[in-house]
């Protein structure tokens, strides 16, 4: 096991420094000038080839390369150029934001999506497996930009009992900054208001994005729970009398889902970078809405730093991902 | 079969009551943020938390950059920082004249090169350090080190004398007649130079003022949320207490929920509500009014009269594509009629604009004639876009449907916006679209900005146009001091730019601003554009 994490811990160094050199490379090449967005609609050379050297733009591009990398080992990702901020700061504001709506997007995924998954499973072709079916692919097939602003008129407008966006009312606090995640905060230090506003903006925007995520979760486990009981050690454990919720869940559900959490960490990682419909619409202060605007202010330095921080995430989560499969197959323990 | 059916339906009633069950647990948890000021007004539970008679909430579509007044060139940053400085002078109502501000009075040199201001005593920053003449210095001389944007407008300032602590001299290096009106714009807003103990690295408090306020205006930032929101509140220290205390720039990017925001009264004024929408916006929602205004904002096409397609080069080929335009069908079809067809390049409500100036109108033979005359045939154009202005898709489509009636073809190009500055910089376009506007009360600001040869490419001349007697008209223009005088040297140059088409003037947008019908005391002013007066605003 501690192997298997300092062999995966080796390679992240090498995939860390790809990431950072491709991007680096791609987002230079895109022709461009972050200078001439920061001086404003007029300007003229002499300005902008002073603000230019100030943002260091006038150095050969691997040198540029070479400054930003020594930065990042010392942990500095650098000054925002639309902002004029440590990109850090920024990075440490949107990404829990982010964290909190797609973990709790997942938690409902996983709650709802794996029961309809074994429902579908262990009915199939009957009614059952249909409404499932039907119920999840419509969740995949809606454009979140549609439910959710279905969403926002039904619950918002016309019932009046959900807020229309963002992560708190106005007028209320925000926790004080522990981990940044407003839920896990407030209950830290006892916010219960906070805690509760929090809560209560959270709801909309979790089944939204969560009901788009339902089939990749439910599918996955329905074609696996399926694989799995037409086994033979399941029918061996069949003909040892063993069944019902034993059967289902300790030998079948268990198996089936190992090729589910390959799929599941990869749908949560895309979706760190990826929410950006969901935030839009929900006002949600998070990475994806912060890197739209980043890219379209070629703002390099906060780009590099949101690329990072998402390939840390990627890298994190199939290291999960992996020891999840260590802990679930005994034969790979071996 | 019937089985399936009846599964199918319970498949629905299942996914219904997931959402409602949902949405009804959320009720207990609503009831206790009612505000409690004012419980009477809401009878029922409502999710919508309307906002108190001394807040004003103002839904923004997109955080802004940096605040600092001596970095940001970009207006909407400025709605935020506007209200928190204060500037030598103001613009006062609906004028787009400079008015006493924080000089009291002025006077110039006959040669144009010394303004001496006289401040008003009395005005204390939010901190409680009087204004003084060495703060106005500092202000001007932390532009000039910082070298950025702002810079470039005051490169004319050579020096900055504190004559008394209420007196202060800017000696210019040449005369420079809009100076006054550059003074009144947000990056002549004067900083505390307490800023100083906050510099880092030598920066000269531009990572502090990116995201903090430091002027003696009527507000001070208090609260900054990050993708969330801004806050301010009064500086305690104004002479005069407005009656809003609180001030929110609450960022909602999606443009439906900040209609339903405003239609519930949870936000006073919505920015980013597009035009399509206003219209049934207008008609629809009772307690919202549509404030229309005439604006300086044009909207127009450059034609690249020197790096582009030769044939450009002729203006009369330029003529025709003038000619080729339908106004009043574009501005219906790309404003639902909220614009004005430009009659010149300065617009209708700025001094020096001229009402009997020639205007181009839709004439297809004239323009087919026009062309034949310059003997162009199978003309093909690129016209280049980019996605920053929500409009420009139809607008290059109505475009391309102009041309074609006259044989013009022309390719669609479409780029990043940062990518599409860099490519008219470089000249590397046949025509492109663009929008102006001033940033402060001069015909200059179009005049000399767009025309004179020393200005290629970005800095304002994107149509690479150059006349011997046009620059000379409008160099003069810009030293002479006499207001009559320079509106008769503008004139004459803009019937030769008129006449000459280096551009296509297209339209003037209308200011259009869905407001709450409690709000009162708004007052556009043309000059401050997406700047509110909120010191003068009451509910």
């Amino acid at each position: 096991m501690k192997q298997l994490i300092a062999k995966r811990l080796s390679l992240v160094v090498f995939v860390l420094f790809g990431v950072t050199l491709l991007t680096f490379l791609l987002s230079h090449v895109i022709p461009g000038d972050p200078a001439q967005m920061m001086v404003g609609q007029r300007a003229n050379e002499e300005t902008l080839r002073e603000v230019r050297h100030q943002l260091g733009l006038d150095q050969p591009i691997w040198v540029q390369y070479f400054t930003y990398l020594k930065g990042l080992l010392a942990g500095d990702f650098g000054l925002s150029i639309r902002t004029q901020k440590p990109v850090i700061d920024d990075l440490l504001t949107f990404f829990p934001a982010t964290f909190e709506l797609v973990f709790f997007a997942f938690l409902l995924a996983l709650i709802v999506g794996i029961p309809i998954g074994i429902l579908s499973a262990v009915r199939k072709d009957t009614g059952w497996d249909h409404a499932g079916r039907i119920f999840s692919i419509a969740g995949v097939s809606t454009p979140v930009f549609w439910s959710g602003l279905v969403g926002i008129l039904l619950c918002y407008k016309i019932l009046g009992i959900l807020p229309s966006g963002g992560r708190l009312d106005l007028n209320v606090a925000a926790p004080t900054k522990i981990t940044g995640l407003y839920v896990l905060d407030s209950i830290l230090t006892g916010n219960w208001a906070a805690l509760k506003n929090s809560l209560w903006h959270l709801i909309l925007p979790t089944i939204v994005l969560s009901y788009a995520q339902l089939a990749v979760i439910s599918r996955q486990v329905r074609a696996s729970m399926l694989e799995v009981l037409g086994q033979e050690y399941i029918r061996t454990a069949l003909a040892n009398g063993i069944s019902g919720a034993v059967l289902l869940f300790r030998y079948a559900l268990r198996n089936a889902l190992i090729p589910t959490v390959t799929v599941v960490g990869l749908s949560f990682g895309s979706l760190l970078g990826g929410a950006v419909v969901t935030e839009t619409i929900f006002g949600w202060p998070g990475m994806g809405k912060y890197v739209v605007d980043s890219i379209a202010f070629l703002d390099f330095p906060a780009i590099m730093g949101f690329t990072f921080i998402i390939a840390v995430g990627y890298v994190v989560i199939n290291l999960l991902v992996d020891l999840t499969y260590y802990l679930l197959n005994p034969q790979i323990r071996q | 079969m019937k089985r399936k059916w009846l599964s199918l339906a319970l498949g629905a009633i299942l996914s219904m009551s997931v959402s409602l069950a949902a949405c009804s647990n959320s009720a207990p948890t609503q009831a206790p943020q009612a505000e409690p000021a004012k419980p009477a007004e809401q009878p029922a539970p409502s999710a919508a938390q309307k906002t108190g008679s001394d807040t004003l909430v103002v839904a923004i579509t997109s955080d802004q950059g940096t605040l600092d007044p001596a970095v940001t060139m970009d207006n909407s940053a400025w709605k935020i920082t506007y209200p928190t400085y204060e500037r030598l002078v103001e613009y006062d109502g609906a004028s787009t004249e400079a008015k006493p501000g924080l000089a009291r009075e002025w006077s110039v040199s006959p040669d144009g090169l010394q303004w001496t201001f006289q401040l008003e005593e009395g005005h204390t920053f939010a901190d409680g350090t009087p204004v003084t003449a060495e703060a106005v210095k500092f202000t001007f001389d932390r532009i000039l080190k910082i070298k950025k944007g702002p810079s470039e407008v005051y490169s004319v300032i050579k020096e900055v004398k504190v004559e008394s602590p209420t007196k202060v001299t800017f000696v210019l290096t040449n005369n420079f007649p809009p100076f006054l009106s550059t003074l009144a714009a947000n990056y002549g807003g004067i900083v505390n130079p307490k800023v100083k103990e906050k510099e880092q690295n030598g920066d000269l408090g531009q990572g502090f003022l990116a995201g903090n306020t430091m002027g003696s205006g009527p507000y001070q930032l208090s609260e900054y949320k990050k993708g969330e929101y801004f806050k301010l509140t009064v500086n305690p220290h104004y002479k005069k207490q407005p009656a809003i205390k609180t001030v929110y720039f609450k960022i909602t990017p999606d443009p439906t929920a900040q209609r339903l925001q405003l239609e519930q009264g949870e936000v006073d004024i919505a920015e980013g509500i597009p035009v399509e929408q206003l219209k049934s916006l207008k008609d629809s929602a009772q307690g919202i009014e549509l404030i229309q205004k005439p604006s300086l904002f044009v909207d127009y096409v450059y034609i690249n009269t020197s790096k582009g397609n030769p044939a450009l080069q002729n203006p009369k080929v330029r003529q025709a594509l003038s000619y080729a335009v339908d106004y009043e069908g574009l501005t219906d079809a790309v404003q639902e009629g909220y614009a004005t067809q430009m009659r010149g390049p300065i617009p209708q409500g700025l001094w020096g604009h001229d009402d009997n100036a020639f205007q181009y109108k839709h004439d297809v033979e004239k323009a087919k004639a026009l062309l034949a005359e310059a003997g162009v045939s199978n003309l093909t154009l690129d016209l280049l876009y980019s996605d920053n202005k929500p409009w420009w898709e139809t607008e290059a489509l109505s475009l391309q449907a102009f041309f074609a009636e006259i044989g013009v073809k022309v390719n669609l190009k479409k780029i990043a916006y940062a990518t599409s500055r860099e490519m008219i910089d470089k000249g590397e376009f046949d025509l492109c679209l663009g929008v102006w506007s001033p940033d402060f009360g001069d015909p200059y600001m179009f005049m000399n900005y767009w025309f004179d040869s020393k200005n290629f490419g970005l800095a304002g001349n994107r149509a690479f146009y150059k006349n011997d007697k046009v620059d000379s008209l409008i160099r003069r223009a810009a030293t002479v001091n006499d207001q009559a005088e320079r509106t008769k040297l503008y004139q004459e140059a803009q019937k030769i730019v008129i006449e000459e088409a280096p551009y296509i003037y297209l339209y003037q947008k209308d200011f259009l601003l869905p407001v709450s019908k409690n709000l009162k005391g708004f007052v556009y002013n043309p000059m401050l554009e997406g700047i509110y007066n909120v010191q003068d605003m009451s509910k």
